[in-house]
């Protein structure tokens, strides 16, 4: 969770902050692991038919998405790629016959990425070819294998999934002491906390799971039979899909009482299922050895420079001239309300949510059936009424100790499968927080004349040409995927990084193309003739606004000190910029402890309110 | 810069007939003093930049620029417009009195006028308010009336009106706020209203009528309106910045548009800064961050001497600030560019991203771009489409992918933009089947069951008219936080050495169930408590140790295990290591039994150095150094007890625990907690001045507030008798149910 929580950092720092002293009970130290165990016979690098790329091909893509996404996302989970059923053999104590471990349990570096692309292809699959060569299979011996790389791993693990990408149902074919090895090398990985996953590949006569591979897998998270596809995947797609859904530990980012009063109280996990990925921080390195160096932060005492305890500082905050003092402890106490959770204050019809009502981007609740059971039991009955009844329930919310509370709308959301039988939408309330009178600004609408029926026509016309259909998966940060591409670029000693394709660019071009003479048609009857909407409007420009244009012609105005003084004793040194403030310090020889405009005004109303 | 800021002149009526109240209600001039001095609070606290005055009248004394030959009197400019401080609000507190005369409301309306031109002149304001607070009861001559609204009109001045109360019996509803919850019943007009108040209630609609047309009456409102919810002062909130920009399809259709934030979440904006406790400077602490290599000696090094450099995955890229704005992705200004157009059901509620929605309207006074955004806003909502457009705000920031809904109210159209996730923002959770799930599948009794709660907890009801009400709009209760924030930064300014006050009990009440909701589903909630037996789960003493958590692999410093390898290991590591002269590092625990053992050092010296590498292992703030902390406490412990010398050892535990929320070391004690890593007691060492309970007491912080988590639902007023009895019926399964029946013997006879 630290990581996912590192790297998708909320823009303000107040939530930042809030959610770092989450959860105390509910937090995860340790890595969560994943290894891809890859079947590396011959029958995995046959080609589809009209050159569709092989299984093997389709692996490796798939391989190559996790880790970057982890490099992205969380770059602290450790990732293993190890073959199966090759010719040569390469493990850490090479005890282990046929099988090759390719990357070692490791974070996922830019080098790993370079491995990976190299077997792709044509050439990839020659090189793997030459490498590892196809052989004899144990899955026996492979599981051995990766549970000794599970128990090498010097780091604490909390999470560990090994997922097989095969597609032949019956990998011994009919060597019962091999299966049976198999099974017992599999049950022993069960034991010690690792969840085994089946991705299974498509191959001509179908894929079948009972055959061997329902005794291997773990069994499904819940009973019902949604655990196993027993479909196998044909395209990346679909397999990215299904490993993408399975790859990441889901973690609640808090557990929390859900009370519907009375003491009729539920255990709820909350989960964070979007969230706006930032840019990591920058690490501080050492010059001579590019080494991560460590920031400590210490407050000592500016006359004594004896070392301050927390017990020696205060918090304080100054309005005017006035400097109200409180202790660490009773300004997070101001912030305590009630106690974390979940409370029920009603219900609303669905059209009583209105759209423009957003603050925060929405969490999720599941039940918690380990804290408090028949949780799950009156949830779904909740979940299906609101649902039915088409209402959310307002709640106060209150996520952790010293929070304020919030209201939430909790939206009931039934599970929706796609195509492919995979969890498109899971089953539970989305929690949309609601805002506060202060939350909402006034806005003066601007008023003016409305389009005739005409041309609302025209424009249907192009919006109809236009049509697409949005998923919420298909734009990629620009921002980010350059920032990680020159990373890569820098990583690998490139020449320069790959460019990005910026998706989030209009594609005029085609456009222009599908709108043909709409766009035409349609100026000509809203606009004149004359009239240029991409030019500046030559009417009447306030000065008041036009605040952008003219900085460098802007005359430095010197304050008097009447004027300053006036300022101070009204208390209206707030409304003067910086640069002026700056300026009039400066002016006066006023020294300032910052350049913060708090500082600067505290400097001026010290020396002019004497 | 000044822009937008307002300027309000707060006019009291202080007169003795404010001071007369109807048996059981507070003073009008009490309720006048609160609203005025939580306006003030708000401004205050907000640092709002807004110029505030303060005229009273009905005082006994007369200071303003209009009086002359008797006109004018009794009226008292308190104080000239500036930005409200903290004098201010003591002055109301301590000097705001009320007063012995009566004064005319217009000729103080006059005054404050006055003023406001005064003031002002030369300077800008976006907007120049007045706000008139008085029971309207003293004889008033209205000969001047249209002058006065005339020259009102002509300095664009706007009024505002806090009456004792409401000018319209009939219908407060829907004239722009219906608070949360029943508010106290108003008097009714025309009942109890003296004749002079009769009259002047006709004047004061006489004036906001012609101020303001038909809305004009919105801008009256009773005094216990604006206690409850401060938002009323709406009028004098800052504007949001205007965004002129482009909206484009393709690359010749173009629109000219403004956007303006509608709704963010506005948050507290002044910080605390840290001072000296004893001096109060904030001169006193100096704050220093120093640089230093993750070795043993932690070796500090200059900041000029390091670089940036970012992560990328397993690898560190060093990565200069220069390189990085060269290379960093660039966008090319400002854009509002449609990408496509798309059904609006596609685009799901919970996608939403960012904080904030953005209004975008037709640039202001441009009828052409009116139109042509009229034509698309209402081609969308016919066709239920919205266009998904790249947002950009400006060169500098970093573009979006948004969806730009059609809005279309009865004064105005509008578009709504609002952030959609990028790929990287999203995670893919798959969860286990609820409906169809055996195990938790709901009976017909149950389902039932929750179906009349709902019905009985509907926050939306048919009022007489079968319209239907809100009667919990979230949009309408100020942020319980400022509020909180604003009374406790008043309450200790003026009492700076009392404890910080309880939570105002109206400001918990707003954020309660409304009462009659709360009366309506007793019966179906206890129905629900009947037919679904939810029970805490007792954790088994199952808990993990820190060992179960990280997995012990046989290399890692097992705390468990070294209290039974001790023997051979130390033998083992002198021969190898040669003398251990301090504890290091690498093995710290092996160092420090070593040390011990050895008496190489005294055990006090020993113990430090130890604690010395416990505070480095924990700088680090990283799980992975917990395990190696809680060996090396877990040694102290063993060594300190197996010594005798447990004061040591308490005392570092003591301070650790303060510590603890300073340091974010909440997930350290967890695993302290689980590995029963307490207090040395007496019954283990003598010397111990802690007993066993308070040993075993004293982990327990986290757990307490675990108890207390599961929250009591706390009902007010008539329902509370209600409350105590469900909360007996809670306590069936326990053996004391007895002791408790006859406890509360006489609240179950009450039923």
């Amino acid at each position: 969770m630290a990581e996912w929580r590192e790297y998708y950092q909320n823009e303000d720092d107040e939530v930042e902050e809030d959610e770092e002293d989450s959860g105390g009970a509910y937090k995860i130290s340790g890595r969560d692991s994943l290894v891809f165990l890859v079947d590396a016979s011959k029958e995995m690098f046959i080609k589809g038919e009209d050159g569709e790329p092989s299984n093997f091909d389709m692996t490796m893509q798939c391989v190559r998405s996790v880790y970057t996404s982890k490099i992205i996302s969380s770059d602290k989970d450790l990732v293993a790629l190890v073959f199966y059923g090759t010719e040569q053999s390469k493990n850490p104590r090479n005890s282990f016959k046929h099988v090759y471990v390719y990357h070692d349990l490791d974070s996922p570096g830019a080098k790993h990425v370079q491995d990976i692309d190299k077997l792709q292809g044509e050439k990839g699959a020659q090189l793997a070819e030459k490498t590892m060569g196809s052989g004899e299979t144990s899955l026996g011996e492979a599981l051995w294998c990766c549970s000794n790389l599970y128990s090498d791993i010097k780091l604490r693990l909390s999470h560990k999934r090994l997922m097989i990408f095969t597609c032949r149902d019956d990998p011994h074919v009919g060597d019962s002491a091999k299966d049976r090895q198999a099974r017992t090398k599999a049950a022993d990985l069960k034991e010690t906390g690792v969840v085994i996953d089946l991705m299974h590949l498509t191959k001509p006569e179908g894929f079948d799971v009972s055959l061997f591979f329902c005794d291997i897998v773990s069994p499904p998270e819940d009973e019902s039979e949604l655990g196993l596809q027993t479909e196998p995947c044909r395209k990346l797609e679909d397999l990215q899909k299904r490993v993408r859904a399975k790859e990441l530990k889901k973690r609640a980012q808090s557990r929390l009482t859900f009370s519907l009063g009375e003491g009729v109280n539920l255990a709820v996990g909350v989960y964070v299922l979007a969230r706006t990925a930032t840019k990591p921080p920058a690490v501080r390195l050492y010059r001579d050895t590019n080494e991560p160096v460590r920031t400590k932060t210490r407050y000592f005492h500016a006359h004594n420079g004896g070392i301050l305890l927390p017990n020696d500082m205060k918090r304080a905050q100054v309005y005017g001239k006035k400097q109200i003092v409180m202790e660490k402890d009773e300004v997070d106490e101001i912030k305590k309300f009630d106690d974390p959770g979940l409370v029920l204050m009603g219900f609303k019809p669905m059209e009583r949510l209105k759209l423009h009502h957003h603050i925060r981007p929405a969490l999720f609740i599941y039940p918690e059936e380990e804290q408090i059971s028949g949780s799950s039991c009156m949830f779904t009955t909740l979940l299906l009424k609101c649902s039915e009844k088409n209402v959310f329930a307002l709640c106060r919310y209150i996520p952790r100790r010293n929070t304020p509370p919030r209201f939430v709308a909790l939206v009931p959301q039934r599970e929706e499968l796609d195509q492919s039988q995979t969890q498109a939408t899971p089953p539970g309330f989305r929690v949309i927080f609601l805002p506060f009178a202060d939350d909402i600004r006034t806005v003066d609408a601007h008023v003016g004349p409305t389009a005739s029926d005409e041309q609302v026509d025209k424009m249907k016309e192009i919006v109809h040409k236009l049509r697409f259909k949005y998923r919420s998966d298909a734009f990629e940060n620009p921002m980010l995927q350059q920032h990680y591409r020159n990373l890569e670029a820098l990583a690998l000693d490139m020449l320069a990084p790959e460019p990005i394709e910026d998706l989030t660019m209009p594609k005029v071009q085609m456009m222009d193309d599908r709108l043909g003479p709409l766009v035409q048609e349609f100026k000509d009857l809203v606009y004149p003739p004359d009239y240029n909407p991409e030019g500046k409007p030559a009417a009447k420009r306030k000065p008041a606004e036009s605040g952008g244009g003219g900085a460098e012609k802007k005359p430095k105005v010197e304050m008097s000190e009447e004027e300053l003084k006036n300022h101070v004793e009204k208390g209206t040194l707030g409304k003067l910029t910086v640069p002026v403030l700056k300026d009039a310090c400066r002016q006066f020889g006023i020294r300032t402890t910052g350049t913060k405009k708090q500082e600067l005004i505290d400097a001026l109303t010290m020396q002019f309110s004497k | 810069k000044a822009r937008g800021s307002s300027a309000l002149v707060l006019c009291m009526d202080v007169g003795f007939s404010m001071s007369n109240s109807e048996p059981g209600q507070e003073p009008s001039f009490e309720q006048a003093k609160k609203v005025i001095q939580k306006f003030v609070q708000r401004q205050v606290f907000a640092e709002n930049k807004d110029e505030v005055g303060l005229v009273l009248f009905g005082t006994d004394g007369t200071k303003n620029g209009l009086a002359e030959d008797g006109q004018y009197e009794n009226i008292t400019v308190h104080r000239r417009l500036m930005m409200p401080d903290f004098e201010l609000l003591e002055e109301i507190e301590s000097k705001l009195q009320p007063g012995g005369q009566q004064a005319d409301w217009l000729d103080a309306l006059v005054v404050c006028m006055d003023l406001l031109q005064e003031e002002t002149m030369g300077k800008k304001f976006e907007r120049l308010n007045i706000v008139l607070l008085t029971d309207l009861n003293v004889q008033t001559s209205a000969d001047q009336l249209d002058v006065i609204i005339d020259s009102l009109k002509k300095a664009r001045i706007t009024l505002q009106f806090f009456l004792p109360f409401p000018v319209d019996g009939e219908d407060r509803a829907d004239g722009g706020g219906d608070g949360p919850g029943p508010s106290a019943a108003p008097v009714r007009p025309g009942k109890g209203l003296s004749r002079q108040q009769t009259q002047g209630l006709e004047m004061v609609k006489n004036i906001m009528t012609s101020l303001e047309e038909e809305d004009g009456l919105e801008e009256v409102y009773t005094f216990s309106d604006a206690l409850q919810k401060l938002s009323i002062f709406k009028r004098i909130d800052r504007r949001p910045m205007a965004w002129p920009c482009h909206l484009t399809i393709g690359s010749s259709l173009t629109i000219r548009i403004v956007g303006y934030k509608a709704v963010t979440e506005e948050k507290v904006k002044k910080s605390w800064a840290i001072v000296e406790a004893q001096s109060h400077q904030r001169d006193d602490v100096k704050r220093e961050t120093v640089y230093c290599l993750d070795d043993d000696n932690e070796t500090e090094v200059q900041k000029d001497d390091t670089i940036q450099g970012f992560r990328y995955g397993s690898d560190i890229v060093p990565f200069s600030k220069v390189d990085e704005d060269q290379m960093k992705y660039k966008s090319d200004g400002k854009c509002f560019s449609v990408l496509g157009f798309t059904k609006q059901e596609l685009i799901r509620r919970h996608q939403f991203m960012g904080s904030q929605v953005v209004k975008v309207f037709a640039a202001r006074d441009d009828e052409h771009a009116a139109v042509a955004l009229s034509a698309l806003i209402r081609a969308l909502d016919s066709l239920k489409m919205a266009a998904i457009v790249r947002y950009a705000y400006d060169r500098r920031s970093n573009p979006q992918v948004g969806a730009a809904f059609p809005c279309i109210k009865e004064k105005y159209e509008c578009l709504l933009y609002v952030q959609l996730p990028f790929m990287e923002d999203l995670r893919q959770f798959t969860f286990p089947v609820l409906e169809n799930n055996k195990k938790f599948k709901p009976s017909e009794s149950q389902l039932s069951a929750v179906d009349a709660l709902i019905d009985s907890m509907m926050l939306v009801e048919k009022d007489e008219d079968g319209e239907s009400v809100d009667v919990f709009k979230v949009n309408h209760i100020p942020n319980p936080q400022f509020q909180r924030l604003f009374q406790c930064l008043h309450h200790r300014g003026v009492n700076p050495d009392d404890p910080l006050p309880p939570v105002e009990p109206w400001l918990k009440r707003d954020l309660e169930r409304p009462q009659a909701v709360s009366a309506r589903c007793q019966t179906p909630l206890q129905d629900v408590k009947t037919k679904f037996p939810l029970k805490v789960v007792v954790k088994k003493k199952e808990q993990k140790t820190s060992a179960d958590v990280f997995g012990s692999s046989a290399d890692e410093p097992d705390a468990k295990k070294v209290k039974v390898d001790e023997e051979t290991e130390f033998n083992l590591a002198e021969i190898a290591k040669g003398n251990i002269t301090s504890v290091g590092s690498v093995n710290p625990v092996r160092d420090f039994c070593t040390l011990i053992r050895q008496k190489t050092v005294s055990f006090d010296q020993a113990c430090q150095q130890l604690t010395h590498r416990i505070e480095q292992l924990l700088g680090n703030r990283s799980p992975e150094y917990y395990m190696k902390s809680i060996a090396c406490i877990q040694a102290f412990r063993d060594q300190s007890v197996s010594s005798g010398n447990a004061e040591l050892f308490n005392s570092y535990m003591q301070s650790l625990k303060r510590s603890v929320p300073d340091r974010n070391l909440q997930e350290l004690w967890d695993l302290l907690i689980q590995d029963a890593l307490t207090l040395i007691s007496k019954d283990e060492v003598d010397g111990s001045t802690f007993s066993k309970q308070d040993a075993n007491q004293f982990l327990a912080f986290e757990q307490k507030e675990e108890v207390q988590a599961a929250p009591v639902q706390e009902d007010t007023g008539d329902v509370d008798d209600l409350v105590s009895v469900s909360c007996l019926f809670g306590c069936f399964n326990d053996k004391h149910i007895i002791y408790y029946i006859c406890e509360c013997n006489s609240d179950l006879q009450v039923y």
